[in-house]
């Protein structure tokens, strides 16, 4: 009799649960549906008011990515490519970069270089943001707090071919002794501590950029800190700075030059170092433009973008270490590592990036010589690649250093997807080839730094930016007074020839000392050229006027205005 | 009715069989072991465990690989990948030459994965020549592909491209650029097949052929085989995944192992003796549960010394050792004190029973099913760690391989060669899964209160 009923009841029971548990399914998916709403409604209240949209030609703007977040914004201080990036569109120098990086007018009209110094004509109608001129002052100022010991400026080195800016930076000097002078608001005059023909490329870098004594002193020390402890003189300003975040650039009215500034906003929405975001962002039409890495190529010719490609002027290189206690002091140890590798199989097989070049010389082929480009005057030797010799060198090393078998070298390197490609490729090349141990050290941009600096190293996997558009820039990096010069080589044939090349006037003689220069890296094994870097990247269609740049801003937006004509 | 006889109440006659034994007397071990193998799940995934210990310990003594050697020509090959490759000769520069009557956009000799060698007029108004590649025909949106070389000048009207080669179709265009370098309107373009070649040099190191003499250029030779195919350093994924095996299950196995054994003892000791020794015992585990572990992985990686480039898996080992067994403690100690109040305990006792016996007849049996559950999950997660940390820079060095680094490596190429992410993902997770199914049956096995249960 009690059987059946509970059959029943168990029946009852189990469609009871059903009915229970696809009650709880449908509220779960609508309460989540809801929630999903919810969010991506606050999430559309966040970014930036009405969505985000790389191109947006209603406002005049443009919505781009950031490598890095600048540390901070003071021209005097700034060292890393961020940085300079902002700062390229927020203030301008004397002189600056047209399109086509030829240098043209900034704030100075125009401008006088003799054997013994420069005169600069400053533009009356030069303004910063608060509509006040920009005078030869503000030079004075600045260039007078760079050399400041005070100030520990890592660039100050940049400004000492001007008068006494070496010795006020060491404290041997008061900064008011600093070759430099207003003499007027509008004339600026430089006395020079040697002959320097190349000082017009040098005021276009950052840290030859103004700054206000009045602005300046009302800051109390945070000075570029912030969008509000800033001021500009250039085509954009930053108005807002959300710290970790984003930025935005807004047109300054006061700029005087009608040539650049075309956007009324520049949206600094992202700031992110990873490639595959940014792709993704450009491919919902996010941001207008980026740059793409070796993988995504194939993706991007898929969706049909037209890829465009920069050299961005950078070139890698394993540098030794010259310290006598390191193996690599061997000379030839180091022709032993260098015949071992071939450049060109790195680019072509390893990395495969299509705008790299495999580097045949520490000078990159965009270098100008005299007439024309510098590796067509002064050709880089050929390197070809020959194990057997290269072993043939190792064994005479190993006799010289008294060694029965090497110890692991140390390869210090960067933690970036490419440099971790290329140690991991040297490795295993060195081990086939030579027999050699490495062991790869890969470390943080930072502490790579330190022990470049502190010579924890046997190779470092180096790469140098130039600062300046002439082949100098490459040119004094191994001068024993270098502090750039990290594995502390050290030549007096290389020191007398760098001296020659930062002093003479006479192109000939001077890019000749370049080309010795040049031999001299090349005989003595200084470094093992690895590849130039350069870019691929894609930019929206509807933005024209965008420049990636050699020196200077990575990309720059200055000439970059919004043209929907043709679509 | 039925009625009776006198027969009937006859006596039985005696029987030597007075009790059946219906079956044989087993052992604890001889019964868990045939419960075992009546799960064919668990049977299923110890016969993976096993594979897992032939793959790692005998494969490399069979496939003899070396999972650091580069096969260049054959970077991110996916398995099954044809491998037939002509031989040519040595690369040689060129520099342009051929025949100056041909007009064009053209090809100089035969388009291999060595060199694709092209040639072109002067495009008309081109102050210089930019060349690009494509996998795809031009279409209406004009986007040419990949720009692969460029010349500011007139005069070079030549272009050797040797930029990852596949044998493939590839459609090249040459446009021309204006005086600051910006692209113009005309352009040239050309479908060319490439064929995969490989060279003499490399045939001989690669030990696909002993001798020069066995053939010649234009002969036909198979490349080496990657039957799982290549990373993206043409390194053999097969011989990878059995050198990161070593690694993955040295940490995976080796730690939780230690450390639970340790756990075991610790609890154990905590749990049987209580009172104030227990309190004072466990209140040092929980000290050590709330040790930050990366930061003693760094201190442990700084106290043995070790330096740049080298290998920090024993410092790993020893750290997930040192500050992992707080938890397997913690259970065992709960085990141990709910047994030692056990009624079946209290009669053992009474009946004479000495505490080693206690111990292991009672306690380490009863506590068995937590502890195997306690490993079996302790495995994979220490495989994730290892994982992770080789992830950070903090575990295994280039060129040794483990599944967790070689994960890392292949996420980046997900969506071009997936097989690099594929194999490492899978094995990890079948070695997951086949320890976590052994567990379970394990403990179903090893349970005594589930003895004679079926």
């Amino acid at each position: 009799m009690t059987k059946p009923i509970l059959i029943a009841n168990d029946k009852g029971f189990a469609q009871s649960a059903v009915k229970q548990l696809g009650l709880y399914a449908v509220c779960t998916i609508m309460g989540l549906a809801v929630l999903m709403y919810l969010l991506s409604l606050a999430a559309g209240n966040t970014g930036g008011g009405s969505g985000i949209s790389g191109i947006n030609v209603d406002d005049n703007s443009i919505t781009i990515t950031l490598g890095q977040e600048p540390p901070q914004l003071d021209s005097g201080r700034a060292t890393d490519a961020a940085s300079s990036s902002v700062l390229a569109h927020a203030m301008e120098g004397l002189i600056t970069y047209d399109q086509n990086n030829q240098l043209v007018p900034g704030v100075a009209e125009r401008w006088e270089i003799r054997e013994d110094g420069a005169t600069f004509w400053i533009r009356d109608d030069a303004f910063w943001n608060d509509s006040r001129p920009v005078t030869a002052h503000d030079f004075v100022f600045a260039w007078e707090r760079v050399v400041d010991p005070i100030t520990a400026s890592e660039y100050a080195f940049i400004l000492y071919p001007i008068k006494n800016a070496e010795k006020i930076n060491q404290g041997e000097l008061p900064k008011e002794t600093l070759g430099v002078h207003a003499l007027s608001d509008q004339i600026l005059e430089v006395e020079f501590e040697q002959p320097t023909p190349y000082f017009d490329k040098l005021v276009a870098f950052f840290t030859y950029y103004p700054i206000r004594e009045d602005f300046f002193g009302s800051t109390n020390g945070r000075y570029g800190a912030d969008a509000d402890m800033l001021l500009y003189n250039g085509p954009y300003m930053v108005t807002e700075w959300v710290h970790g975040s984003s930025m935005l650039w807004e047109k300054n009215p006061y700029y005087w030059s009608e040539e650049k500034g075309f956007l009324d906003k520049i949206i600094v929405s992202y700031i992110t170092t990873d490639v595959n975001t940014k792709i993704n962002l450009f491919k919902d039409g996010q941001i207008a433009d980026t740059s793409l890495v070796a993988p995504m190529l194939p993706q991007a010719m898929e969706q049909r973008w037209q890829i465009d490609r920069v050299m961005d002027g950078t070139v890698f290189f394993l540098e030794f270490n010259h310290r006598e206690e390191r193996i690599t002091s061997n000379l030839n140890f180091r022709k032993a590592m260098s015949l071992a590798q071939d450049p060109n199989e790195l680019v072509y097989k390893v990395l495969k990036e299509a705008a790299y070049l495999p580097a045949q010389s520490l000078f990159p082929v965009w270098v100008q010589g005299v007439s024309e480009q510098f590796r067509k005057e002064y050709p880089p030797r050929e390197h070809k690649i020959d194990v057997l010799k290269a072993r043939e060198y190792l064994e005479l090393a190993r006799q010289e250093l008294g060694l029965d078998e090497f110890p692991p070298i140390v390869f210090l390197t960067g933690d970036t997807p490419i440099s971790l490609l290329a140690s991991e490729y040297y490795q295993q090349l060195y081990l086939e080839n030579l027999g050699l141990e490495i062991r790869i050290d890969a470390q943080i941009f930072k502490q790579r730094l330190a022990k470049m600096t502190s010579g924890e190293f046997d190779v470092v996997m180096a790469g140098w930016a130039p600062d300046y558009f002439d082949a100098l820039t490459f040119g004094d990096l191994f001068a024993s007074w270098n502090l750039n010069n990290r594995g502390r080589y050290s030549n007096e044939e290389m020191d007398k020839m760098i001296r020659i090349a930062q002093s003479e006037l006479d192109p000939l003689i001077r890019m000749d000392a370049m080309g010795a220069i040049q031999s001299i890296i090349e005989e003595d094994v200084v470094l093992i050229p690895m590849y130039e870097r350069g870019v691929s990247f894609v930019v929206d269609p509807r933005l024209k006027g965008l420049i990636r740049r050699i020196v200077g801003a990575d990309v720059d937006y200055n000439y970059a205005y919004i043209d929907v004509s043709e679509d | 009715m039925q009625s009776l006889s006198s027969a009937d109440f006859a006596p039985i006659p005696n029987s030597q069989e007075v009790h059946g034994i219906s079956r044989p007397s087993l052992s604890y071990w001889q019964d868990a072991w045939i419960r075992l193998k009546a799960n064919k799940r668990a049977l299923m995934s110890l016969y993976i465990v096993i594979f897992l210990l032939l793959f790692t310990i005998v494969g490399p003594w069979i496939w003899r690989v070396s999972p650091a050697a580069q096969d260049l020509d054959q970077v991110s090959q996916p398995p099954g990948s044809p491998r037939v490759a002509l031989i040519v000769d040595d690369y040689t520069p060129w520099f342009g030459e051929g025949n100056p009557l041909e007009t064009g956009l053209r090809t100089f000799g035969d388009p291999t994965t060595q060199v694709v060698r092209l040639q072109w007029n002067a495009l008309p108004g081109a102050a210089g020549h930019r060349i690009y590649r494509n996998l795809f025909p031009l279409g209406p949106e004009r986007a040419y592909g990949i720009p692969i070389g460029e010349f500011f000048d007139n005069n070079t009207l030549f272009f050797e491209d040797r930029l990852d080669l596949k044998p493939q179709n590839y459609y090249y265009s040459v446009v021309a650029l204006g005086q600051f370098g910006e692209l113009l309107d005309s352009y040239e373009l050309i479908e060319v097949d490439v064929k995969r070649v490989t060279t003499i040099a490399e045939a001989l190191e690669q030990e696909l052929v002993s001798h020069t003499s066995n053939f010649q250029i234009g002969d036909a030779i198979d490349m080496a085989w990657h039957p799982l195919g290549t990373d993206y350093l043409g390194r053999d994924m097969l011989a990878r995944l059995m050198a990161g095996a070593r690694v993955s299950l040295f940490i995976g196995i080796g730690a939780p192992f230690l450390f639970v054994l340790f756990g075991v003892m610790y609890g154990s000791i905590a749990g049987f003796l209580g009172g104030k020794i227990d309190q004072v015992m466990m209140r040092f585990a929980d000290f050590v549960v709330a040790l930050p572990f990366l930061l003693f992985m760094i201190l442990f990686k700084i106290a043995f010394g070790v330096g740049p480039g080298e290998s920090g898996v024993l410092p790993m080992l020893v750290a997930l050792v040192i500050l992992m067994w707080p938890a397997t403690a913690r259970l065992v100690r709960g085990q141990i004190l709910l047994i030692r109040e056990q009624g079946y305990i209290s009669a053992s006792q009474l009946l004479g029973a000495k505490t080693p016996y206690l111990i292991l007849r009672h306690m380490i049996p009863n506590t068995l099913g937590v502890v195997l559950v306690t490993l079996t999950f302790a495995i994979p997660s220490a495989i994730f760690t290892e994982a992770f940390l080789s992830f950070i820079g903090m575990g295994v060095v280039p060129p040794t391989p483990s599944w967790g680094s070689m994960s890392n490596e292949g996420i980046k190429t997900m969506l071009t060669t997936p097989h690099e992410l594929i194999f490492p993902a899978v094995i990890i997770s079948i070695t997951v899964l086949a320890f976590n199914l052994l567990g379970d049956g394990l403990r179903d096995a090893l349970d005594a209160r589930m003895r004679n249960q079926e």
